[in-house]
């Protein structure tokens, strides 16, 4: 490719890929009368915080700790069920090919579409009493976070020296102390890594919060979001401000989260 | 390696455990769903043997949504691995200021599936979308983007396309920096046009991680619920209905969970023998 076309592709791909989000910065300061127009300005004329302030006066705060609760407690679940079963399977040895075999059930669950398990998913919760309540939706986005992070950590401990443990091991530790003070340490940045894209997951998650939860105080982001965009009317102010504050936590980690993307994606497909 | 009996097996138990209450116990609980007529509150079950398959395979609105469901994941998952391809060819080799632009690349695919579609969804509006300021701007007609039903399904390729083009690009970028330099430089040594290059060399070592992006992203547009729900819920006229949408909406809308349950074993099924075709592909790999 000539330079001028590798240029020309490169700015046409960049408008494309980041003129949404500008806009939707934009467009959350600009008053009413502004954002039905025709134009194509970016930026707001009249600044304005209105949006903002309505959805405040709507309860996005609440909604907000909702969302954090329940990326914490998801996250924090299958961390440590994670962590725990991906040392063991870097580290031992298992009878009959059981871990290749544990392996392929997590990639399963990591590829399966979240619908299929709704139904069923229901009724445990229904019997669990876990409908409409945080604990329950934590236990169902374990479908979602338990197999990435699995497969996510499985990564960075194979990657750390085995010498240290053995050393440790001379020295009379035992697997807890083994774990807590030699591998956890050196795991901190993957763990760190992981628990970052697993809220992420958690923080994003629509279908099972809006199976789930049913009182609109309970309502996680997505699901707030949703109610701006309804069938018979779309409140476009509020729906823009929302996806601003719903997004920050993405655009303020972006340069980090793209990091560990890029090496993430050349671990996995070496 | 460690050698010890019962301590492996009890670190993976919680794990094996949670995933085996979540996954494996509810897919047997659909498939016995399916050949009932099992409905919302009740827990009383009639069994119908292959009933409710019979129903939906002579179903319009099925035979739609799978159209719907086929049409999407093959385009969205063609046309993001396409321009993933160009992107990764584009940013394989160091030019200033690699590391400011790469982010900007990437973002869409970490945002809320929720968020982006509230983008498009503005920008979709034919009065005021953006996009159609900007075809007027350019002496384009307006377009009814979400509203004629021959275009609305590919409107949600385009927005997927957008949010999910960095994921094809992320596996493809990798896989071009994983080819030896010196290949590269051999073939510009024997005198290989650029074109040549990428035809004989770059093309053959990437087929891989093509046919992984194209599987991962097959995969997952095969799901496809969240974006249809925001932006058209299923309409004009079903026209972007999917099957993800349509058990939702038996499901938990209808009641109808024997229906439900069968679009889900069916979806299974699908999903299972793509999701093996990708553990073959991942798991093959000495690690």
């Amino acid at each position: 490719m000539t330079q001028a076309l590798r240029y020309s592709v490169m700015i046409v791909l960049l408008l494309f890929f980041t003129l949404p989000t500008l806009w939707m910065l934009g467009t959350a300061f600009k008053p009413a009368g502004e954002y039905v127009g025709t134009g194509l300005s970016l930026l707001p004329h009249a600044p304005t915080l209105e949006h903002f302030i309505s959805l405040w006066q709507q309860g996005v705060g609440q909604r907000l700790v909702n969302t954090l609760v329940v990326a914490l407690g998801t996250t924090t679940l299958s961390l440590t069920l994670a962590f725990l079963a991906a040392y063991a399977l870097v580290r031992f040895r298992f009878p009959a090919q059981l871990d290749r075999i544990f392996l392929l059930l997590v990639l399963v669950v990591k590829m399966l579409p979240p619908i299929v398990v709704a139904i069923p998913m229901y009724r445990i919760l229904r019997s669990l009493n876990g409908l409409d309540s945080f604990p329950g939706l934590m236990l169902s986005y374990q479908v979602y976070t338990l197999p990435f992070c699995i497969w996510m950590l499985l990564g960075f401990v194979r990657q750390i020296p085995v010498d240290l443990e053995e050393a440790a091991t001379l020295e009379g530790a035992g697997l807890l102390r083994r774990l807590t003070r030699v591998v956890l340490p050196l795991a901190a940045p993957g763990l760190v890594a992981t628990l970052i894209f697993a809220m992420l997951l958690a923080w994003n998650e629509f279908l099972f919060a809006l199976l789930f939860i049913q009182t609109p105080s309970n309502f996680t982001l997505p699901l707030f979001i949703a109610t701006f965009a309804t069938e018979n009317q779309t409140y476009w102010g509020e729906l823009i401000a929302i996806g601003v504050i719903s997004s920050l936590p993405v655009l303020l980690l972006a340069g980090y989260l793209q990091r560990h993307l890029l090496r993430g994606f050349a671990m996995q497909s070496h | 390696m460690f050698r010890s009996g019962w301590q492996p097996a009890l670190l993976l138990a919680p794990a094996l455990l949670l995933l085996a209450l979540l996954t494996l116990y509810p897919i047997a609980y659909s498939f016995v769903l399916a050949f009932t007529d099992a409905e919302y509150q009740s827990d009383a079950l009639t069994f119908v043997g292959w009933a409710n398959f019979n129903t939906l395979l002579n179903d319009w609105f099925f035979q739609q949504a799978t159209w719907n469901t086929v049409r999407f994941t093959v385009s969205a998952s063609v046309v993001q691995v396409g321009l993933g391809l160009v992107l990764a060819l584009l940013f394989a080799r160091p030019f200033p200021g690699r590391q400011w632009f790469l982010p900007l690349f990437i973002y869409p695919m970490m945002l809320s599936t929720l968020v982006c579609a509230s983008i498009w969804k503005a920008w979709m509006h034919y009065d005021f979308g953006w996009l159609n300021n900007l075809f007027d701007a350019v002496g384009l007609s307006r377009q009814p983007w979400l509203s004629d039903p021959a275009l609305a399904l590919w409107s949600i390729v385009l927005v997927d396309t957008w949010q999910w083009t960095p994921m094809a690009f992320l596996i493809l970028l990798a896989g071009l920096q994983g080819i030896p330099q010196d290949i590269e430089e051999a073939a510009t040594l024997e005198g290989a046009t650029p074109w040549q290059q990428f035809w004989h060399i770059r093309l053959p070592l990437l087929r891989p991680y093509l046919f992984l992006a194209l599987l991962l992203r097959s995969i997952d547009t095969f799901k496809l619920f969240d974006k249809v729900y925001v932006l058209t819920g299923g309409g004009p006229a079903f026209a972007t209905e999917t099957l993800s949408l349509m058990a939702y909406k038996q499901g938990f809308k209808f009641f109808n969970l024997g229906a439900a349950s069968a679009i889900a074993v069916i979806m299974l099924a699908i999903a299972l023998v793509l999701s093996l075709a990708y553990a073959w592909q991942v798991m093959r790999r000495p690690s």
